[in-house]
């Protein structure tokens, strides 16, 4: 039997199936590479379709409407939106410290006596900022006020989000860096399919590729150095915690991908090592 | 294809991604678009209204655009799916695109959809570009014409884009392609070089 999206022909005979993209669009779903290479004229003298515009017109509607379920399916993992999140927090960073900077400039304008030295961190800036004498500036220390109070909320939704959608991963590093190195991979599929060794630097692209191109050292660490057991390890042991940290991480979002719940077993274990590899000597 | 006062240009309703338009031609433009490129660059590459085309690497619709004003048909495949939320609206419009979304590496995906075809366009951001090429051939008519848009630094970053160009040909010619010709896009696109081939097969 010859297998066709528009029929079957067995023997010289041919059964067409119904003219209609959503019964079309099912059989490219189910039977799809066993399907042969179809022949347009063979479609016409089965009588599915009357000629070759008819040919195009049903084939295409059909695959669009195949397509559009399969977007809607890769749209549907819980870990798509949670990329997006990440990826507006990361640019709500970078707006409010562009912004902040520009206003700093705009009050030293304005106030001849007023400097950024001894000012804890950019709330005491925001605040002074929007003291200021000028209407207008006091209006954008007033957003850049609120899209600080947004950033702490979405950072929170982020933090809660992974916990759900990555608990092993975010056991092991917290959910922001989880939810971060999973934004980097492109989504938990791209990341569970990663090597541990890709995933120690991710996010230190310019290092990794500085040192491909010859010269500079390889990097040790790139996202996960904002966990705190990396950071805060001496900087004889470093190295090895990301190492030994990457390779538990690459576990966890294997387990995060295909169960999908945490495994405290595993998660003690990993602990422990990633522990003992902070130990000097 | 077409050219107004030297502008490229394809038939068809405007407005898909705010390109301008001249009179009921729409301008393609060479900068958004490596075939738009190719052609103004003096290639001998034409596209003809009887022409089924497969064009792997859709994106977002753009160029697969032009390319329908001008062919009969285009078989457009596309893997993302966000780009491909776009190339269905450009479908929805342009009934002479049918849309694919599968890996341009397995072919034996979307075999059961797309028939032979005279014009085999790919610009795909994959390392493996020549392979993927090759696997494709299957849909290629005898005689029929190969359009590999090379992105030298998806290939290799290390490596200098000119010999990526000659890898990437020798390995087409060891599949059974005749070269045309290869050609730099510069200075529209940087690092990105045109392979015309036949298939001699």
């Amino acid at each position: 039997m010859e297998r066709y999206w528009f029929g079957e022909i067995e023997g010289g005979q041919c059964r067409p199936i119904a003219a209609d993209p959503a019964a079309v669009a099912r059989r490219l779903e189910e039977l799809g590479p066993s399907l042969l290479r179809p022949d347009w004229t063979l479609a016409q003298s089965c009588g599915v379709v009357e000629d070759r515009a008819g040919y195009i017109a049903l084939l295409g509607r059909s695959c669009i409407e195949l397509a559009r379920a399969q977007v809607a399916t890769e749209l549907s993992g819980p870990d798509v939106e949670l990329l997006q999140m990440v990826r507006t927090l990361d640019e709500t960073d970078h707006v409010v410290n562009l912004l902040l900077e520009r206003a700093v400039d705009w009050q030293a304008v304005l106030d001849p006596g007023f400097t950024r030295k001894y000012r804890q961190g950019g709330k005491a800036l925001a605040g002074r900022i929007r003291r200021s004498p000028s209407p207008a500036l006091r209006q954008v220390g007033a957003e850049i006020e609120s899209l600080g109070e947004m950033r702490t909320r979405l950072m929170r939704e982020v933090s809660r989000r992974a916990d759900q959608v990555m608990p092993n991963t975010s056991a092991l590093v917290g959910g922001l860096v989880a939810a971060r190195l999973m934004a980097e991979a492109g989504g938990l599929l791209a990341l569970a399919r990663m090597p541990a060794g890709t995933i120690q630097v991710l996010g230190a692209r310019t290092a990794l590729f500085s040192h491909i191109r010859g010269g500079a050292p390889s990097p040790k660490h790139g996202v996960i150095f904002q966990h705190r057991r990396v950071h805060n390890a001496g900087k004889e042991v470093r190295g090895r915690v990301a190492r030994v940290l990457a390779a538990k991480l690459a576990i966890a979002a294997r387990i995060d991908l295909y169960r999908g719940e945490l495994d405290p077993a595993f998660i003690d274990r990993a602990q422990a090592r990633i522990d003992a590899a902070g130990v000097e000597g | 294809m077409i050219r107004i006062g030297g502008v490229l240009v394809s038939p068809g309703e405007g407005g898909v991604y705010g390109e301008r338009m001249i009179g009921s031609y729409r301008v393609w433009d060479p900068r958004r678009s490596k075939l738009a490129a190719l052609a103004l660059l003096g290639s001998e590459i034409d596209l003809a209204p009887e022409m089924r085309v497969l064009y792997l690497g859709a994106a977002n619709g753009t160029t697969v655009s032009h390319v329908a004003d001008y062919v009969e048909v285009v078989y457009a495949v596309e893997f993302a799916p966000r780009p491909m939320q776009d190339l269905l609206e450009v479908c929805r419009r342009r009934r002479n695109i049918v849309p694919i979304m599968a890996d341009a590496g397995r072919p034996e995906r979307y075999a059961g959809i797309v028939e032979e075809v005279d014009l085999l366009y790919m610009d795909v951001a994959q390392p493996d570009q020549a392979g993927i090429a090759l696997r494709n051939l299957l849909f290629l008519r005898k005689g029929g014409t190969l359009v590999l848009m090379l992105k030298t630094r998806s290939v290799d970053v290390t490596q200098s884009p000119q010999d990526v160009l000659e890898e990437t040909v020798r390995t087409l010619t060891a599949g059974g392609l005749s070269i045309r010709e290869t050609r730099w896009l510069e200075p529209y696109h940087r690092d990105h070089a045109a392979i015309v081939c036949e298939a001699i097969k």
